[in-house]
């Protein structure tokens, strides 16, 4: 029983997203996937410094979800993820 | 017991051997207080990613702990007091990393369920095959 409506609306989202009518130029958007998620990272780990210096722009702030595309649960894991490694000078409060 | 995650920061100014001579030293205060080493790992001197009392490298070692909080509190307030202890970590670690087996645990039961998927949307291409399956999938 299940499969069958959600099925049908996600058809019924794809098809509001890709509005091909209408003249004004579009991308087409890759939607944004949760890395944690998808590969199945469940522990954030704050000593792994490479994983998280992939969420750090050069400023060295945290980069928002809207841009990295995490999920809320692993934003808030990788925040104090961050925070702790920034307090043992593994990743800097803020650089110039 | 609980398992703690501890980091300790040691002045660049002492040789090699003076620093592992530091941190030895906390190694015996965890195990002579009761508490089991499970991880022992000298990361080595590395980079600050800022300064710390004007040093920018520090030699850094990780302890991974099971003691009872006393314990900890005790190091840490040593580690506070050190004059070669620089910057100091401990947080706990077995609540996240149970939280964590408990949720990968999940996924790889849920992973397991779903293989058996029925071929809802039916190719329309054969309508002569079964139309009985197909009239079943439209319905549901």
């Amino acid at each position: 029983m299940s499969p069958a409506p959600r099925g049908g609306t996600r058809s019924a989202t794809a098809s509001r997203d890709a509005k091909p009518g209408g003249r004004k130029k579009f991308f087409v958007r890759r939607r944004k996937v949760c890395k944690f998620c998808a590969e199945k990272l469940e522990y954030v780990d704050w000593k792994d410094i490479k994983l998280l210096q992939g969420f750090i722009p050069e400023r060295g702030k945290i980069l928002p979800r809207r841009i990295s595309g995490t999920c809320a649960l692993h934003q808030r894991k990788l925040q104090t993820a961050i925070k702790r490694a920034r307090s043992i000078a593994l990743l800097p409060y803020a650089t110039d | 017991m609980r398992l703690y995650d501890i980091v300790a920061l040691v002045t660049p100014d002492l040789a090699d051997e003076d620093a592992q001579k530091v941190t030895s030293e906390y190694r015996k205060l965890l195990t002579d207080g009761g508490g089991e080493i499970i991880k022992d790992e000298p990361w080595g001197r590395r980079r600050l990613a800022y300064t710390i009392l004007r040093k920018k490298e520090a030699y850094y070692h990780y302890f991974q702990v099971s003691a009872e909080p006393a314990l900890i509190a005790e190091t840490e307030r040593r580690m506070k007091l050190s004059d070669q202890v620089i910057r100091h970590l401990a947080v706990r670690a077995d609540l996240e990393l149970k939280r964590a087996a408990k949720m990968t645990a999940r996924l790889q039961e849920k992973a397991a369920r779903r293989p058996p998927r029925p071929p809802s949307p039916m190719p329309a291409s054969t309508p002569g095959e079964a139309p009985t399956m197909a009239e079943k999938g439209e319905a549901s």
